[in-house]
């Protein structure tokens, strides 16, 4: 721990936290609201946050502490099933992402030659357009809506991931037991399986994790553009498209808690990432 | 970290979006403020169909009624009858085949030209020959429109079509010698009282007064139709950049400083469509297979249930700040429409239909059921209208007094087309000719137009009305078969009515826009408030 604890006194981050007990407290912290969101949303009774047009506009209070907005729902109750949902969506959308990037990362790397140079060459292409572009493109082309955007954040996401794992797959590749595998006549996907997959797996875990914030960020920016999630469903990019309607009438509440709690659940998840990165690979502060 | 700052500056920016709203909309208010100075002329904010649109007659532009830069021969009052405009006097034959106007003498075009027979004939024919490019002014009937002198003007019709005097009422005249059709679309030359001055896509339209207008050169010299996004608006107007602010009746409750709330009559009704034919599957107008009809509101019981039984006030109330008036039909601002029914909140009667029609709540979830199926539908609000949405979520709350479960979604106009004739939609009508009525209840229109009678309404009675209404020689003879067919169909309860919406403004305290001449406003919030720009004075 005396190494980790100066490189990170040496970067200038020192923290009391910065303890291995410290950092799972903290990454315990974090996923127990994430969870906690996840399924009280998910389990939620959609009375909760139905229209009730007799406490429309009402600020915030103990009865209602988000207030409620035009339509008299509650919005705590709204934005838990909002970020819920952007949470279900997100999952769904990182794994896929994320399967996609640890295959064809180590395919590539793995198989090299001419697929080596096709998989880069998707790579350059998915990247260079800009993300939100090219997600509002897929999610369009799908007809929206929930199955539109998890499918364009997952199409979108894998790139950074697969480079990720294929630079680290190329380094194994070169490491002498995999040569000494290779020698003895071990099949390609065998090397894959036993040697290279379990290496890569801690890279992978805090990409997967890394991918969430992205996802549910981006699955918030398209559906406030307008081409996610239609506007009738709880969802946190419906209720800020929403709240900017009356923002100019001061129902300020509209829009500053939904926000907070999307940057809240951003930041933890950030947070988990970052921190299960030290975790993981203790030495990453050295780089 | 770099990845760590995207995702906080993003979130941040999400979070904080809302609130720069307001600061854009002040930017966009003030550039037009400069542009249109404020001791010559005011600035207005009346939506943006205005600028989505050509502004030439002969595509079709202003045909409800409200022109500025031209002017049709006859125009509506504010008792919504027709008067003369460039026509003086008008005469019909028995056969209902020939109309004859006399025309004003002494009228110029803004370009400085005199306007004679030959211009309206050249105006008729124009469109008439190019039928395509305007969907507003249906001229199909027409033979020929021919000057018989500089002041008569003949139309032959190749059969009687009673609302021929509406479409006199709706194109606008065109200089003959000076049309241009690609300059028209930003710089028409009319006899109006206005001309446009400067055209800005998308930013403004400045209009002048016209000096030479036949009744006199407007009060006002300058008036800046400003474009703003919806939001910006209000914090434009808060700002005193506008004099003239359009505003959706949510936002009606709130205060400006130096300007007051005006809420005009119109004849604007928004209903909901509920497909009368029981499920299945049709080919529609592009050869795509779909969904016809709802096994729930093709049951009339229910439709008069919900027809009678929900209670309008409520939901305005609750939609709409309660601006607006409880609508069952066409609004009695129109000549042709039937006002009879007027059954509102009658929540016993309605249960009572239901009931006796064999929904009933078996099973204590509130809401009814027959034969195992559900008292549920959905209706579609258009996305881009957030108080159809609202208009339509406070009806779904009142119906469930009732045991029906109506849910609500939104989508865009291009879906409608798949949806539209399997569930209920919230549509907007208004306008002063009847031959809306035309495409909400002929058998003949259904699946053949892109929005016309979604419900399949099929009843050979209001058939025959609609024809002898069209065919009839005299205005009351029409008008009196437009309303039978009204009862005929009413009677069937195809479209569910809820409300007689009214046109909010904020006006400027020093603007008088002449209320006693508005006439009652036709559909598309925003626009119709200029109808009579002409009169509006400042104080």
């Amino acid at each position: 721990m005396y190494d980790e604890d100066l490189a990170i006194a040496k970067n200038g981050r020192i923290s009391a936290m910065s303890t291995r007990t410290g950092l799972l407290v903290l990454i315990l912290v974090a996923s127990a609201y994430l969870l906690f969101i996840f399924f009280r949303g998910v389990f939620m009774d959609p009375e909760l946050y139905a229209s009730r047009f007799a406490d429309k506009f009402l600020a915030p209070s103990l009865a209602h502490p988000f207030g409620t907005d035009f339509t008299g729902r509650d919005m705590l109750f709204r934005s838990i099933k909002g970020l819920s949902a952007s949470l279900v969506i997100g999952l769904i959308a990182s794994v896929i992402s994320s399967v996609i990037g640890l295959v064809f990362g180590i395919a590539s790397a793995v198989v090299g030659g001419k697929f080596d140079k096709f998989i880069l060459w998707c790579i350059d292409c998915c990247m260079g357009l800009p993300h939100l572009v090219l997600l509002i493109l897929i999610s369009f082309m799908l007809g929206r809506g929930a199955f539109g955007v998890t499918i364009g954040v997952a199409l979108t996401h894998w790139p950074e991931l697969t480079r990720v794992v294929r630079a680290e797959t190329l380094q194994l590749r070169a490491a002498p037991y995999v040569l000494a595998s290779r020698r003895m006549g071990m099949s390609t996907f065998r090397i894959a399986r036993t040697h290279i997959v379990p290496h890569v797996l801690p890279v992978y875990l805090v990409g997967l994790v890394l991918l969430f914030p992205h996802a549910i960020m981006h699955e918030a920016s398209i559906t406030f553009l307008g081409f996610g999630l239609p506007p009738e469903s709880p969802a946190i990019g419906v209720i800020l498209a929403e709240s900017m309607k009356y923002i100019a009438t001061g129902k300020w509440w509209l829009a500053l808690f939904p926000g907070l709690m999307l940057l809240a659940t951003v930041l933890l998840f950030d947070l988990i990432g970052e921190n299960l990165k030290r975790l993981l690979n203790p030495t990453a502060g050295n780089e | 970290m770099k990845k760590t700052y995207s995702i906080v500056m993003l979130s941040i920016c999400l979070a904080l979006v809302a609130a720069m709203a307001g600061c854009s909309g002040r930017t966009g208010g003030e550039t037009s403020g400069d542009n249109a100075d404020a001791k010559d002329g005011i600035a207005v904010y009346v939506g943006t169909t205005i600028f989505s649109e050509s502004l030439d007659p002969v595509k079709g532009a202003m045909s409800y009624g409200y022109s500025f830069t031209n002017n049709a021969l006859l125009k509506v009052d504010p008792q919504s009858e027709y008067v003369g405009d460039l026509a003086t006097d008008w005469s019909v034959t028995d056969d209902a085949l020939v109309y004859t106007f006399k025309l004003r003498d002494g009228v110029r075009f803004s370009d400085g030209s005199d306007f004679t027979a030959e211009d309206v004939a050249f105006t008729y024919n124009t469109v008439k020959e190019n039928q395509a490019n305007n969907e507003n002014v249906d001229l199909t009937r027409l033979q020929s429109a021919e000057a018989l002198d500089d002041y008569t003007v003949e139309f032959t019709l190749s059969e009687p079509y009673s609302p021929f005097l509406d479409t006199a009422a709706m194109l606008g005249i065109v200089p003959s010698d000076g049309y241009d059709s690609e300059a028209f679309d930003r710089f028409p030359i009319g006899t109006g009282a206005w001309k446009v001055a400067q055209y800005d896509a998308d930013q403004q339209i400045i209009v002048e007064a016209n000096e030479d207008y036949y009744e006199g050169a407007p009060a006002i010299p300058r008036v800046a139709i400003v474009y703003l996004d919806g939001e910006a608006a209000l914090p434009a107007a808060r700002s005193g950049d506008l004099d003239i602010s359009m505003v959706t009746p949510n936002f009606a409750s709130d205060r400006i400083d130096g300007m007051r709330l005006e809420a005009f009559e119109t004849m604007d009704v928004r209903n909901i469509s509920l497909p009368v034919r029981a499920e299945t599957t049709m080919q529609n107008a592009d050869g795509d297979e779909v969904i016809v009809g709802n096994d729930v509101t093709s049951d009339v019981n229910v439709r008069k249930a919900l027809a009678i039984g929900i209670d309008r006030a409520t939901i305005i109330e609750n939609a709409f700040n309660g601006i607006g008036k409880p609508a069952f039909g066409f609004t009695d601002n129109l000549l042709w429409a039937d006002t009879e029914i007027d059954a509102d909140a009658k929540r016993d009667e309605a249960k009572g239909i239901l009931e006796a029609a064999g929904w009933i709540d078996a099973d204590g979830d509130g809401v009814r059921e027959k034969d195992g199926r559900a008292c549920a539908f959905t209706v579609y609000a258009a996305s881009s209208d957030n108080d159809r949405y609202l208009l339509a979520a406070a009806l779904s709350e009142d119906a469930k007094e009732l045991g029906v479960d109506i849910e609500v979604k939104t989508a865009s106009w291009d879906e409608f087309g798949k949806l539209q004739y399997s569930s209920g939609i919230v549509w907007g009508w208004g306008q002063y000719s009847p031959t809306v009525l035309d495409s909400l209840f002929n058998s003949g229109e259904f699946m053949k137009g892109p929005f016309s009678n979604v419900v399949g309404y099929d009843n050979a009675d209001a058939d025959a009305r609609i024809e002898a209404a069209y065919g009839a020689g005299d205005q009351a003879d029409a008008i009196e078969n437009w309303k039978e067919a009204q009862r005929i169909a009413n009677a069937d309860y195809p479209y569910l009515y809820l409300v007689n919406i009214e046109h909010c403004y904020f006006v400027s305290d020093a603007l008088d826009i002449s209320a006693e001449t508005q006439i009652p406003h036709p559909h598309g919030h925003g626009s119709p408030i200029i109808c009579n720009m002409k009169d509006w004075t400042l104080k």
